[in-house]
């Protein structure tokens, strides 16, 4: 196998960044979509699950079919992507509004803080361990170079999406106090106490992988978490990835913990005064920090790129027939499944739960979450000293 | 192209450097307190950056969890609640630059008397390790999360574990302070 050159190198991360900027394009629109749709079936919103384009192609014939039938046409899954289309116009189209006395500067970076912070988290993660694809020896210039799962796999690959995470409550704070009026302003400030303690038990819920693996590293974490565990070490992995959802939910300021925007109480927290795309880069923030939390979830508790989630693949594999193989190796294809399918709780989860009170709020993360996440910790500690 | 980009990347260090710099400057000069934890926010990445270009990942990282993700979000929430009117703003920091500009000349010469040999002296043949069996049987170049930790563990072990209750001290102080303010 060839070893690229210094700009071979540079060329294949500028394309692997390409790669994962349409991933997050491809994913986001799909979530915002599926939130629809979803959220339109769980609490019998018509709107969103019915319209459609019209009555051309095979599925306005399938739907006419069915409506002749005396039945309403819910199944098809396209129904509903002219609300996406009208999303995505509105937000490109509408007028960026900046209030007269807010702080201009701060006013437009807090939305691009929000988005690099949120972005710039996918360096670490790696889709697969190793290689991810090889170029083709007829493909100009990188021909039989290999492209690796992750753009920069660190030796401390989890800190580092940890510590560019919290950057982003920055985007928030900022905007909340840019924006001059006192709704947003309130809700920055809630955020940010909520996003500063919530990170505790997160990190700390985190721990318990990192002391399974004795690694920082993310694709090596999450091959020992998915191929290298022992049966016991399943018990911590089980609380730990609820502990770990939870302050997921709560990180990325969605329902029921979404009180930076409780519309009810705040209009609408510390964007109300945004609009346009500036209120759009808000948006692909919050489900681009959805994706990371699920991305992270995927991988050290439900197993990455393998097939099974908590360290199941790797006591199944010795008694997997040889046909099967396919589904013992690492896929990235698995990756993003699961991913998707932590996607489709988050929304599940919002259909669901109603919102807590803000009091309520930080007493579950100070005096519920925390000490179960170091009783958490203490087990996986456990485990690593006694079994492993 | 090739010849530029290894420029460029062996002057990374420098490059981030001055960032950092400018940063720097801008927190002095900037005329509202926002804008000051902004110009110090953006200092305290390209110092990280500067860890990462020297291939010290560990610190580089711990340096945007501690210092950009702690402490600056710290400021910026005490600099919001407690917002000044521009004239008492303009008072208060008038009133100290005179004594800033003495601890910052003071500072400059006590870390000239620290950096003088690591500046103009001549470089070391080989890289310095307080204890080089700690390091044993590590690529200190891939591992630096736990060269690190085999120095805080190990080696400085009391000295770290008294840091923390100094810590600890301070935070009880605090709280401490706080409730006999309110009673």
């Amino acid at each position: 196998m060839p070893t690229p050159t210094l700009t071979q190198s540079i060329v294949i991360t500028f394309i692997q960044c390409l790669m994962v900027v349409i991933f997050v394009f491809v994913v986001v629109p799909l979530t915002v979509f599926a939130e629809r749709k979803v959220l339109g079936h769980l609490q019998q919103r018509l709107g969103s699950t019915r319209v459609a384009s019209g009555h051309v192609g095979f599925s306005g014939w399938m739907n006419r079919r069915m409506w002749k039938m005396g039945k309403v046409p819910v199944v098809s899954y396209w129904r509903g992507i002219p609300g996406l289309v009208g999303d995505v116009l509105k937000l490109i189209l509408k007028e960026d509004v900046i209030p007269a006395k807010a702080d201009k500067f701060v006013f437009f970076l807090a939305p691009s803080i929000s988005m690099v912070a949120a972005i710039v988290v996918f360096a670490a993660i790696s889709f697969v361990p190793g290689t991810f694809f090889t170029f083709p020896t007829w493909f100009p210039y990188l021909g039989g170079l290999p492209v690796s799962g992750g753009i920069s796999d660190i030796n401390v690959g989890l800190l580092w999406i940890l510590g560019v995470a919290t950057v982003g409550v920055y985007g928030i704070v900022l905007a909340g106090w840019s924006s001059n009026s006192k709704y947003p302003l309130l809700g920055g400030l809630r955020s940010a106490a909520q996003m500063v303690s919530y990170e505790v038990p997160l990190t700390l819920s985190l721990l318990a992988p990192v002391v399974l693996s004795a690694s920082l590293n993310f694709s090596e974490m999450a091959t020992r978490m998915a191929v290298g565990m022992p049966v016991w070490a399943l018990i911590p992995q089980v609380i730990g990835f609820l502990l770990y959802l939870t302050c997921g939910f709560a990180e990325t300021n969605r329902l029921p913990f979404d009180m930076p925007e409780a519309e009810n109480e705040l209009v609408a927290g510390f964007h109300t005064e945004y609009s346009g795309m500036k209120f759009g880069l808000f948006y692909l923030a919050e489900y681009i920090n959805m994706t990371v939390v699920s991305a992270l979830a995927s991988a050290f508790f439900l197993g990455g790129p393998w097939l099974l989630p908590f360290g199941l693949q790797g006591l199944l594999n010795p008694y997997l027939p040889g046909f099967l193989s396919w589904f013992a190796a690492p896929h990235a294809i698995f990756f993003v499944a699961k991913i998707v399918f932590l996607l489709f709780t988050y929304i599940w989860v919002r259909g669901t739960i109603p919102r807590y009170r803000y009091d309520q709020i930080m007493a579950v993360g100070w005096k519920y979450l925390i000490p179960l996440a170091l009783v958490n910790l203490l087990l996986a500690a456990a485990i690593r000293c006694f079994v492993v | 192209m090739e010849h530029f980009i290894e420029t460029i990347g062996r002057n990374m260090f420098a490059i981030f450097g001055v960032l950092a710099l400018v940063g720097a400057l801008l927190m002095i000069g900037a005329r509202s307190a926002i804008h000051s934890v902004l110009g110090f926010l953006f200092a305290m990445l390209n110092i990280a950056g500067c860890f990462l270009a020297l291939e010290a990942e560990f610190l580089g990282v711990a340096q945007i969890l501690v210092y950009a993700g702690g402490i600056v979000v710290l400021f910026l929430f005490v600099v919001m609640l407690v917002e000044m009117s521009k004239k008492h703003e303009g008072e208060v920091f008038q009133l100290q630059s005179r004594y800033a500009v003495l601890a910052v000349a003071g500072g400059v010469a006590l870390f000239l008397g620290v950096f003088r040999k690591a500046i103009f002296g001549a470089p070391s043949p080989e890289a310095l390790v307080l204890r080089p069996e700690l390091a044993k049987g590590l690529d200190v170049a891939h591992q630096n999360a736990q060269a690190v930790s085999r120095g805080l563990f190990a080696d400085y072990l009391l000295p770290f574990e008294i840091l923390s209750v100094i810590l600890l001290v301070a935070l009880v102080g605090a709280v401490v302070l706080a409730k006999t303010e309110r009673v």
